[in-house]
């Protein structure tokens, strides 16, 4: 687009520093203190918070028996395409699921507004409030929100305990100059628009299935 | 013997003498010396809850003036005693008062948090054998942080039953000049308030501050409901001897 | 009286009585309360929490200029546009013209009260650009023609067989008022829109400078939709918006969530820095934000009211507030409704038109109490009170009136001359049985008040009976 004249900005900006040259009172307060008691467990809370939120959460003793907990989970959906992010890991573990579906590629386009689920990687898990990261990397943008069901494929590793861990590692990962877009998933859409009464599967998909494979200690 | 100096709001001077007539009362039992200067007439707040700030500060300067010299200063409601303590000093800044009028606030007290805070006594002596609700005034609530200490001075009184009203935090919806300006708003809040009151099945709402229950009785009597207001003082200046000489509360002279 | 406050107390009055409607809020109300007191159960310092928000907010709002010039840096570096709209017109007419020129039909929308504040929905209409909400409560009330009732929660002054009956005759494929069924027909609906759109309007919840994103926090799904899929991305956000960074978003994201809807954290937080990347799978091609100012800076130069710029949104205060159990948010008549609308609209709007919003309430504090970000509500009601007197906003009996007032406090005894004129005048309407008549002046209360006859003696004169003179 050619660059449109924004005469407002230097008026705006001027407004604002002329505002800003007398500083405004403060309310007191102790800093520094925590706001979470620290999460003790982080499997364990993670688990718990995805019963709270409505996530399925599957722990599976390594990534065989994780993708064979994928093949399960597509077993019980209706026959059509399903949409997987391109990674070494999952075309190994999708040879046990090609059966009867076709499987869109990430690296083959974005997903299709017919797909029956999608399966991508995540960035992190928070164990606090039992949530996915995922990032642009993980399959792109559509991927996590476009299907009735998306499937995460996740490893023990990846369990960050609180949210001010999630964002030290999105720092160190440079993550915000690596992807346009990042997301907090958690539990599956969901809206309380009519009387307050809380109904699941909204825009978004209706069932987050989280597949954590424990690695080795 | 120790000497409080009352500070009797406008509107309890000239509608609900009572109120101050209950408030000595019960001071005096208790071993305390009552004042009253009566050069006071108000504290200012319908002109500055209104905006008339530069109306309201002479006013806040001369109740400043005449209770300069007052030790401790007792006063049956919560939205009052806020005047003094928390906005006397954002009304007053710039001026020379300002500093003496932050000092004044910390020796100005609720009744309730006088008897509790200052007094230290919790158990006045008094009988009232009724259902009792209690409706947390906003100024007291939420600018004075009270709500314990009405309760506890109403569960040391004899045959009193404390009964919970639901949403008894709600605002009754006086608001001063707010009655007037949008009363069919104030009214509708009210009108919810006493059916709260009703639906709690105690015959009398109490609060710590008079314009609240004058409010709440004026719209309780309105919708030909039994239950009446009483001030906490009101609940306080009744003794055993007093209730066995007279069944039923006779409020006493010069109230309605 | 301003136009604006005319319609405010007919409005006012009408709803109060309704007792239908009063019934529907106070359930609603009920059912945040108790999801919202659970939320606050879950952190170990709600209070600290608090502050915390408080401090991020203030750092943000007093170094403004400088968190906004590096928020736009970094966008631009992922070849994302910026516009600074000084005012709604200017506003509308970027966003018009974006879309004209790229040959826009459709655009899907996803919450922004700033798109509700700048009245851009009908400017894109006339321009024959079809703008669709897909917000489930944006669209139910866009469906019935109405502004949004409440900025969380835009239909909650509607009952499911309102709902029901709306989709029946719009959508036509529904006849039912079962909830989960109705939202799976505003999803078929919307997904066509969805996938069809041209471009995608969202609004911001904040922008972080240190990362240059714009962050998003929804439930349902739509915001990730409609800002993914069109090849065009706007935002529109005020400039007050802005974060410091990234990390701030670990206690700010919980405690909106909590103050919102009560949620440990919404489903949805979404982090959007640009276009889709080069090496991205899919995304818009272009993306642009609005920032829009529309009073704001004003608004940062008035030094006391400043912190009401620090507001995240939550609609925390709205909920707590009696007056809007009492009225609903049609009432108020302003895209911000409730305590926060009362404060800001006097400053955004004009203290002349609208100062009567911040004298529609009785200082409860209840909002002050529950702000997440500790902005002391009530008292900014106050100093709009304050400043549409010096203004000489206020009418002009109210200024008689506090003049007689002033002259009258100032003077003990003509202070109780005043106040035995006042009951004597009292007890001969109230024998008379005029109280409450036009004949009273004091109908405002007496025509909703039953009142025993006023007090023969004030108090003063029973202490000097009882204490002798003085």
């Amino acid at each position: 687009m050619e660059p449109v004249e924004n005469l407002g900005r230097e008026r705006i900006l001027e407004r604002i520093r002329a505002a800003l040259r007398e500083p405004a009172p403060r309310h007191a307060g102790v800093p520094g203190k925590a706001i979470f008691a620290p999460v003790e467990d982080p499997l364990d809370r993670f688990q718990k918070e995805c019963t709270a939120n409505v996530t399925e959460c599957t722990v599976t003793p390594d990534l065989r028996a994780s993708g064979r907990a994928i093949a399960g989970a597509l077993a019980e959906l209706p026959p059509g395409g399903i949409f997987v992010q391109d990674t070494p890991e999952l075309r190994r573990l999708s040879v046990d699921w090609q059966y009867d579906r076709n499987i869109q590629w990430s690296s083959e386009g974005a997903p299709q507004e017919s797909a029956q689920a999608t399966i991508t990687t995540a960035e992190a898990l928070v164990a606090l409030t039992g949530s996915v990261l995922v990032s642009a990397a993980c399959g792109g943008r559509g991927a996590s929100v476009v299907a009735p069901v998306h499937i995460v494929l996740a490893t023990s590793e990846q369990l960050v305990p609180d949210l001010e861990a999630a964002f030290t590692y999105i720092r160190q990962r440079e993550l915000p100059l690596k992807n346009s877009y990042l997301c907090l998933i958690t539990g599956s859409s969901r809206t309380a628009d009519i009387e307050k009464i809380l109904v699941m599967g909204a825009h978004g998909p209706r069932r987050l299935i989280v597949v954590l494979s424990m690695k080795p200690s | 013997m120790p000497k409080v100096s009352l500070f009797i709001p406008c509107f309890v001077d000239q509608f609900t003498p009572e109120v101050g007539l209950d408030t000595v009362r019960v001071l005096r039992r208790i071993g305390w010396e009552v004042e009253f200067r009566p050069e006071q007439t108000c504290c200012g707040q319908p002109a500055f809850n209104t905006g008339y700030w530069n109306d309201a500060r002479p006013v806040a300067e001369r109740f400043v003036n005449i209770f300069r010299s007052a030790e401790v200063v007792v006063c049956p409601s919560g939205s009052c005693t806020t005047m003094v303590r928390n906005f006397y000093p954002e009304l007053l800044a710039g001026t020379p008062l300002q500093e003496e009028a932050v000092q004044l606030g910390q020796r100005v007290f609720e009744f309730s948090e006088f008897l509790v805070k200052v007094a230290k006594v919790t158990d006045l002596g008094a009988a009232f054998p009724h259902k009792v609700a209690v409706h947390d005034s906003c100024h007291g609530l939420r600018e004075l942080h009270l709500k314990q200490e009405s309760r506890e001075l109403l569960r040391h009184v004899r045959g009193v039953e404390l009964v919970e009203m639901a949403y008894s935090e709600d605002c009754c919806g006086f608001g001063g000049t707010f009655a007037a300006k949008f009363n069919m708003i104030s009214a509708a809040m009210g009108d919810a308030k006493a059916g709260y009151a009703e639906a709690s099945g105690a015959e009398y709402v109490t609060a710590s501050d008079p314009s609240c229950l004058m409010h709440i009785e004026g719209i309780l009597r309105r919708r030909n409901s039994k239950i009446r207001t009483i001030h906490l003082s009101g609940i306080l200046a009744q003794t055993a001897t007093f209730a066995e000489r007279n069944p039923r509360p006779v409020k006493p002279e010069g109230a309605r | 009286m301003s136009t604006a406050s005319r319609e405010f107390l007919r409005n006012a009055a009408e709803k109060s009585a309704d007792l239908v409607h009063r019934g529907i809020i106070r359930k609603g109300i009920d059912q945040y309360n108790a999801a919202a007191g659970r939320g606050r159960e879950r952190f170990s310092d709600w209070e600290a929490a608090r502050q915390r928000c408080h401090e991020i907010k203030w750092e943000a709002v007093n170094n403004l200029d400088r968190y906004l010039l590096e928020f736009e840096r970094r966008v631009k570096e992922r070849g994302g546009h910026v516009f600074w709209a000084e005012n709604s017109e200017e506003a509308r007419r970027y966003v018009a013209d974006l879309a004209t020129s790229r040959g826009v039909k459709k655009i899907v929308k996803s919450k922004s009260m700033v798109s509700e504040e700048i009245h851009l929905a009908p400017a894109l209409e006339k321009l024959g650009i079809k703008v669709v909400e897909t917000d489930l409560g944006e669209y139910i009330v866009q469906l019935r023609n109405e502004t949004p009732y409440h900025i969380v929660t835009p239909a909650m002054h509607l009952t499911r067989s309102d709902i029901a009956a709306l989709f029946k005759e719009k959508l036509g494929d529904v006849d039912t008022d079962d909830p989960p069924e109705l939202v799976a027909a505003a999803r078929r609906a919307l997904r066509r829109d969805f996938f069809s759109a041209e471009m995608g309007i969202s609004g911001a919840n904040f922008l972080v400078a240190d990362a240059g994103m714009i962050a998003l926090t929804t439930n349902e799904g739509n915001g990730r939709l409609s800002t993914s899929l069109p090849r065009i991305h706007l935002v529109l956000a005020g400039i007050e918006k802005v974060i410091p960074r990234l990390q701030d978003l670990a206690t700010i994201w919980p405690v909106l969530a909590t103050s919102g809807t009560g949620q440990p954290i919404t489903c949805y937080n979404t982090l959007i820095g640009g276009p889709r990347g080069p090496n991205e799978i899919d995304g818009p091609e272009e993306f642009h934000v609005v920032l829009l100012d529309n009073g704001r800076s004003e608004l940062l130069a008035d030094v006391s009211e400043r912190e009401v710029l620090h507001c995240v949104r939550c609609g925390a205060c709205i909920n707590a507030c009696p007056v809007f159990r009492t009225v609903g948010g049609h009432t108020y008549g302003t895209t911000y409704m409730g305590p926060i609308g009362s404060v800001l609209t006097p400053h955004l709007r004009g203290i002349k038109e609208f100062n009567h919003l911040s004298y529609a309430s009785s200082l409860c504090g209840a909002c002050t109490d529950v702000c997440p970000v500790k902005i002391e509500l009530h008292h900014h009601l106050l100093h709009n009170r304050r400043d549409a007197v010096n203004a000489s906003a206020r009418p002009w009996m109210e200024r008689l009136t506090f003049l007689m007032w002033g002259w009258a406090v100032k003077n003990p005894r003509r202070y109780a001359l005043a106040g035995r004129m006042a009951r004597t005048g009292m007890r001969v309407l109230q024998a008379l049985k005029l109280d409450g008549t036009v004949l009273d002046p004091a109908r405002a209360w007496t025509k909703n008040h039953a009142a025993p006859p006023a007090p023969q003696k004030s108090f003063r004169e029973l202490w000097g009976k009882q204490n002798g003179a003085g």
